[in-house]
C-alpha cells in the first residue's frame, strides 16, 4: 500500500431517519474546512429544496474533506446515505463504496428499526462501523442509556463513542480522529488494472451521464480507454474529477479515491449502477459482484390533468429516471384520465417524492392514482398475470386465485404501546409470528402482513397510536393467496376505472362505503345530481349522492367593471380545467388519491 | 369617426359609513378631498367631450351620491349636457341611501333632469340593517320612497340583499310587500356574497353572525321570484325586476354591450370596443392626467363578455353575434344538446336562453358554453 493510499479514509453515516444524520454530514464538512461557514447552507449535501424542506435525504452525495491529525493530512470521503426504509436499497450502494460507517444513535431515542437495519447491512459489507450518540444537547439525552443499548441491542462495543451534538457543533473532532484511528485504509493495488464500482450516477445535459465511482484498484484519466463490463462498451474518458461536494475536476484518479469520470456517455442506462469499469486495454479479470436489481413494490397510476401534456409528462419522466434508476414506467390509458403512466416505486414515500418532483420541478399538474402493490393473478387456463392496475384484474369467471405480495414487517416499540400495535396489525390482516423484549424498555414485534395493508397509511396509523414511538423496518416476503376482490366506484351509473381497487373481501363493505362517502365529499356540486355507488362484481355495497348545485351567479357589476367580471369567470374557467370530465361529472384531481387516505376517522 | 357611445356613468365614492359587506371602491374623505375630487370629475367629464353622438342614459352611482351636496350632482349633469348630447327620452338615474335623502336634494336631482331613483333598501328589517352595517332603518326607508314620488319621481328602485344574516323569507316576502304598496317600479335583489376582507366576512369566520345556507338562499330567491311575478314585476335580468315598461335601461346597456364612458375614482369605460378603467387610489386620482388604462378585447373575450352578460338576461345571447365573432357551434353541440335537454337552456333560431328556474346556476351554465 502506497503512503497516499493509507491517508484516504472511505465511509458513510447511517441512521434513522430524523436522528440528524445530515447534520453531522454538514458539521464535518464544516469543521474539516472543506466549504467556508459562509457559504454553508443548511443541510449542505441535500441539495434537492425537496430534500431540505421535508429533512430527509433522497439522493447520495459524495464529499471530499481534507483532516490534519497527528500533522499529517488526511483525505476523508464522505458518501451521505438515505434514511428511509423505502431507500435502504441506495444506503446498500453507499455501503459497497465505504470501509467504514459511522452509526448515529439519538440519545433520547435509543436505537430504532432503521438504526438496526443498517447495522446489519453495514456488518453484511464487511464495515468497520463507529457507533456515535447524538443529540446530548437536548434536556431528554440519556446517554447511559443509549450507550448500554448499543452494547445490548445492536452488539458493540460503546464506551469509547463520541458523545456529540451536531446541531451545536460539540465533539465534532471526536468523530473525525475516529474515523482515521478506527477506519482502515482502502486497500486495493494501484499497480493492477483498473476497476471501479460505479455507485451511482447522473445525468448533465453537457457532460451526459456521469459516473459516480469507487477506485478498487488502478488509477484513470483522461483520454484512457474504459470499458463497461456488463455492456462490453468501450468509452474515452473526458473527464475525471472529485467532490468537494460540488464536482471538481482533477487530473487522476488512482485507488482508493472515490470520484466521477464523464466519458461522453449519452445514456445512463450505459452506466449501471452496479457495473464495474475497467480499462479497456487492460482489462480485469473478475468484475465486481455490484447489486442485485431493485424491484418496485408501490404502483400507480400518473396522468397529467391537462390531457395535452402527456408529451411533458413523458418527457419530465425519463428526465427523473436519469438521475433515479429505481423509477420505472409504462404507458397506460384509462377511460376516466386519459393517457398517462403506471409508475412502478420503491414505497411510498418513493411516490411523493417522485409526484412532488412532478409538479415542482417540471411545473406539471398530475393526477395519481391510489397506489396498489402487484398481484399474482393465476387463471382458470394455467396462465399467470402480473397484475398492478386494478382495472386491469381479468374477469371472475377467468381467475383461479391471486396471491398477493406480503412482507416480514418487524415494529419497534417501548412495552406500553404493544397492544395498540398488535390491534392494528390485526386490523391489517397482519399475521403475529413473534415477539421479543431487546431490553426493558423496548420490544420488537415481528408480523407477516400483505404489502397491499401495509400501503394504506400504516405508517401514519403507527405512529398516531404509538404517539410517534414505534418505528418499523420490513422486507418483501414472497407471495400467498388471499381473498380478494376488485372494488369499482360508478358515478352517475359509470364504473369510474382510475378509482378502481384490489381490496380483501372482508374489508371490501367497510372500504366501499368509506371511499364513497369520501367522494362524496370532494366532488363538487353540479348542475345535475352525481349520484356514487361502490360495487362488487356489479352488487351496490354503497352510495351516497352528490345534490345538484343550486347557486352560482357572478356579483352585481359595479361601475360597469365588466372585465372583473370575466376576469372572475376567466379563473373559474380555470379551475375547471383542472377536473376531469368523467361521463356528465367533473371530477377534481383529488378524487383519485381520496380513496388512499380513508382509514380510521378523519 | 363617428363615436358610437351611448351611456355615463359617474362614480362618486363618498360614504358615511362603509356597510359591513362593501367591498367596493368608496370610503369616508375629508371634505377637502371631496372639493378636490369633484373638480377633477368635471375635469374628466369635459376631457372626454364629444358631440357625435347621443346619450341614451346617465347613472350616478357610489358609494353614496345622495351623501354629497346636490350642487355637485348639478354641476356634473351640466357638464354633461355640455359636453354630449342627452337624448330627450335619456334614462337619467341617481343611487341614494335612505337616511341621506331630503326634499331639497330631490327637487335638486329633479331640476337637473334625473329621472330614476334607486333606493338601498336591502331589507326593512331593523335588527337585519344594524347586522350589515347600514344606517338608515326601516321608517327611514319607507319615508325616503314616500318622499321620492312626492317630489314627481315615478320610476323608483329599491335594492334588497339575499342571504343577509337572521334573513327568513316570511320577513323577506312582507318588506317586499311593503315596499311594493309604496309604489316602486323596480326591484334589484342581489345575492350576499361574502367578499374576502369584509367585514360581514370576518364576522361570519369568526362565528359572530350566522347567514342563511346557500340552500336556503335559493329557497328565499326562488321563493320571492314568484311572489315578485305574482305581483307584475317580471325577471328580465337574472337580479332584477320590473313593471312592465320600468326596465332600467343603463343595466340593460351593461348586457347588451352597449359603449360608455365611466367617469370618476375606479370608473370602467367601454368604447370602441376596448375597455378602459380608472384607478381606485384617490390619490392617484386626483392626479390623472387622463391617460387610461386600456384593454382590447380580443375575439375570444368578447364571446366571453357576449355569453356571460347575455345569459343574464330574459332575451339571452344572440347565436348569430356570437357566430360573427368566430364562435364555434360544432365543437359546442353536444354540451348544448344536452344542456337544452335537461332543461337548462332553451334555444331558437335566434337566441340561447336560461330556462327561468335555473338562473340561480347561471354561472355554471356559461362555463359550459366557454
Amino acid at each position: 500500500m502506497n503512503l497516499r493510499q493509507s491517508k484516504i479514509r472511505n465511509f458513510c453515516i447511517i441512521a434513522h431517519i430524523d436522528h440528524g444524520k445530515s447534520t453531522l454530514a454538514d458539521r464535518l464538512i464544516e469543521n474539516t474546512g472543506t466549504v467556508s461557514k459562509r457559504d454553508m447552507s443548511e443541510q449542505l449535501l441535500d441539495s434537492m429544496d425537496l430534500e431540505r424542506e421535508r429533512g430527509i435525504t433522497i439522493k447520495l452525495t459524495p464529499t471530499r474533506m481534507f483532516y490534519n491529525y497527528n500533522g499529517e493530512e488526511y483525505i476523508l470521503n464522505l458518501i451521505d446515505t438515505p434514511g428511509h426504509v423505502d431507500f435502504t436499497y441506495e444506503v446498500s450502494r453507499s455501503l459497497a463504496a465505504c470501509e467504514g460507517a459511522i452509526l448515529i444513535v439519538d440519545a433520547s431515542q435509543g436505537v430504532e428499526a432503521q438504526t438496526i437495519a443498517n447495522t446489519y447491512l453495514a456488518l453484511d459489507n464487511n464495515l468497520e462501523i463507529l457507533p456515535v450518540i447524538n443529540k446530548i444537547d437536548l434536556p431528554s439525552a440519556d446517554i447511559e442509556k443509549c450507550k448500554k443499548e448499543i452494547e445490548d441491542i445492536i452488539g458493540l462495543p460503546a464506551d469509547e463513542c463520541p458523545c456529540i451534538s451536531a446541531k451545536d457543533n460539540i465533539n465534532i473532532d471526536d468523530v473525525l480522529k475516529q474515523i482515521v484511528e478506527c477506519i482502515p485504509a482502502p486497500k486495493g493495488d494501484v499497480q493492477k488494472p483498473l476497476k471501479a464500482l460505479i455507485f451511482d450516477s447522473c445525468y448533465d445535459n453537457f457532460k451526459g451521464a456521469i459516473s459516480f465511482v469507487r477506485i478498487v484498484d488502478g488509477s484513470v484519466k483522461i483520454g484512457d480507454k474504459i470499458k463497461m463490463m456488463t455492456t462490453g462498451k468501450v468509452y474515452d474518458v473526458t473527464e475525471v474529477g472529485v467532490f468537494t461536494p460540488s464536482m471538481k475536476q482533477v487530473d487522476m484518479l488512482q485507488v482508493g479515491d472515490v470520484g466521477y469520470i464523464c466519458a461522453s456517455i449519452k445514456n445512463l442506462s450505459d452506466t449501471k449502477v452496479g457495473d464495474t469499469i475497467t480499462n479497456a486495454e487492460n482489462p480485469c479479470e473478475h468484475a465486481l459482484p455490484g447489486y442485485k436489481e431493485v424491484q418496485p413494490v408501490v404502483f400507480s397510476g400518473i396522468f397529467p390533468v391537462d390531457g395535452n401534456r402527456y408529451g411533458d409528462l413523458k418527457d419530465a419522466l425519463e428526465k427523473l429516471k436519469l438521475n433515479d434508476a429505481s423509477l420505472n414506467f409504462t404507458p397506460e390509458t384509462s377511460i376516466a384520465l386519459g393517457f398517462g403512466f403506471r409508475c412502478g416505486f420503491l414505497g411510498l414515500l418513493h411516490m411523493e417524492i417522485i409526484t412532488e418532483r412532478l409538479e415542482r420541478e417540471f411545473n406539471l399538474d398530475i393526477i395519481t392514482t391510489a397506489p396498489s402493490v402487484s398481484y399474482h393473478v393465476f387463471k382458470t387456463d394455467g396462465e399467470m398475470l402480473e397484475v398492478s392496475n386494478p382495472s386491469m384484474l381479468p374477469k371472475v369467471s377467468e381467475i383461479e386465485r391471486i396471491e398477493e405480495p406480503m412482507i416480514k414487517l418487524h415494529v419497534y416499540t417501548p412495552p406500553e404501546y404493544v397492544g395498540a400495535i398488535m390491534e392494528l396489525c390485526q386490523e391489517k390482516r397482519g399475521e403475529y409470528i413473534d415477539m421479543q423484549y431487546i431490553e426493558k424498555t423496548r420490544v420488537v414485534m415481528e408480523y407477516k402482513m400483505p404489502l397491499g395493508e401495509m400501503i394504506y397509511d400504516f405508517f401514519d396509523a403507527l405512529k398516531s397510536r404509538t404517539r410517534g414511538y414505534a418505528s418499523l423496518d420490513y422486507e418483501i416476503y414472497g407471495f400467498m393467496p388471499s381473498d380478494l376482490v376488485k372494488l369499482d366506484l360508478m358515478l352517475n351509473g359509470e364504473t369510474c376505472d382510475a378509482l378502481s381497487l384490489i381490496v380483501h373481501k372482508d374489508k371490501a363493505y367497510t372500504r366501499g362505503r368509506q371511499i364513497a362517502e369520501k367522494l362524496k365529499k370532494v366532488i363538487p356540486r353540479q348542475l345535475f345530481e352525481v349520484p356514487i355507488q361502490a360495487c362488487i362484481g356489479g352488487k351496490i355495497i354503497a352510495r351516497e349522492t352528490v345534490s345538484a348545485m343550486r347557486k352560482d351567479v357572478l356579483a352585481k357589476c359595479y361601475g360597469g367593471d365588466i372585465s372583473r367580471k370575466r376576469k372572475l369567470l376567466e379563473k373559474q374557467k380555470a379551475g375547471k380545467k383542472r377536473m376531469r370530465q368523467f361521463g356528465s361529472v367533473e371530477l377534481p384531481s383529488e378524487a383519485f388519491i381520496s380513496i388512499l387516505k380513508t382509514d380510521d376517522n378523519d | 369617426m363617428t363615436m358610437i357611445n351611448k351611456m355615463i356613468y359617474v362614480h362618486i365614492p363618498f360614504c358615511d359609513s362603509k356597510c359591513y359587506y362593501c367591498n367596493f371602491c368608496s370610503a369616508n374623505y375629508p371634505q377637502e378631498i371631496r372639493t378636490k375630487y369633484f373638480e377633477k370629475l368635471l375635469e374628466e367629464i369635459k376631457f372626454n367631450s364629444n358631440k357625435n353622438f347621443e346619450v341614451s342614459s346617465i347613472y350616478i352611482g357610489g358609494g353614496t351620491p345622495s351623501s354629497v351636496d346636490e350642487k355637485y350632482i348639478q354641476k356634473i349633469l351640466l357638464a354633461i349636457k355640455e359636453n354630449y348630447i342627452i337624448k330627450s327620452d335619456a334614462e337619467i338615474s341617481i343611487e341614494c341611501n335612505p337616511c341621506s335623502i331630503t326634499e331639497q336634494k330631490l327637487f335638486a336631482y329633479k331640476s337637473c333632469g334625473v329621472n330614476r331613483i334607486s333606493f338601498g333598501v336591502q331589507t326593512l328589517n331593523n335588527k337585519q340593517l344594524k347586522q350589515i352595517g347600514r344606517r338608515h332603518n326601516k321608517k327611514q326607508a319607507k319615508n325616503a320612497i314616500k318622499l321620492a314620488k312626492m317630489c314627481g319621481f315615478s320610476n323608483i328602485n329599491a335594492d334588497f340583499l339575499i342571504g343577509i344574516p337572521n334573513q327568513s323569507y316570511f320577513s323577506l316576502k312582507s318588506n317586499l310587500s311593503q315596499i311594493i304598496k309604496l309604489g316602486v317600479t323596480h326591484i334589484s335583489a342581489y345575492m350576499l356574497i361574502n367578499e374576502s376582507g369584509t367585514k360581514l366576512t370576518k364576522l361570519i369566520e369568526d362565528k359572530k353572525v350566522k347567514v342563511p345556507t346557500e340552500d336556503k338562499c335559493v329557497y328565499m330567491y326562488n321563493k320571492m321570484v314568484g311572489y315578485l311575478k305574482k305581483k307584475n314585476y317580471h325577471r328580465y335580468e337574472i337580479s332584477n325586476f320590473s313593471l312592465q315598461g320600468f326596465e332600467c335601461k343603463h343595466n340593460q346597456g351593461y348586457w347588451q354591450m352597449t359603449e360608455y364612458y365611466g367617469f370618476g375614482l375606479a370608473a370602467h369605460s367601454f368604447v370602441c370596443g376596448a375597455r378602459y378603467s380608472n384607478t381606485s387610489v384617490m390619490d392617484e386620482y386626483l392626479n390623472f392626467d387622463f391617460n387610461y388604462q386600456k384593454e382590447n378585447l380580443s375575439n375570444e373575450e368578447i364571446i366571453e363578455e357576449l355569453i356571460m352578460l347575455g345569459l343574464r338576461t330574459q332575451n339571452g345571447v344572440n347565436k348569430h353575434t356570437l357566430k360573427n365573432y368566430g364562435y364555434n357551434y360544432d365543437d359546442k353541440k353536444e354540451i348544448i344538446d344536452n344542456l337544452r335537454d335537461n332543461h337548462f337552456i332553451t334555444e331558437d333560431e335566434d337566441y340561447i336562453r336560461v330556462c327561468e328556474d335555473k338562473f340561480g346556476v347561471t354561472n355554471q351554465i356559461i362555463l359550459k358554453l366557454l
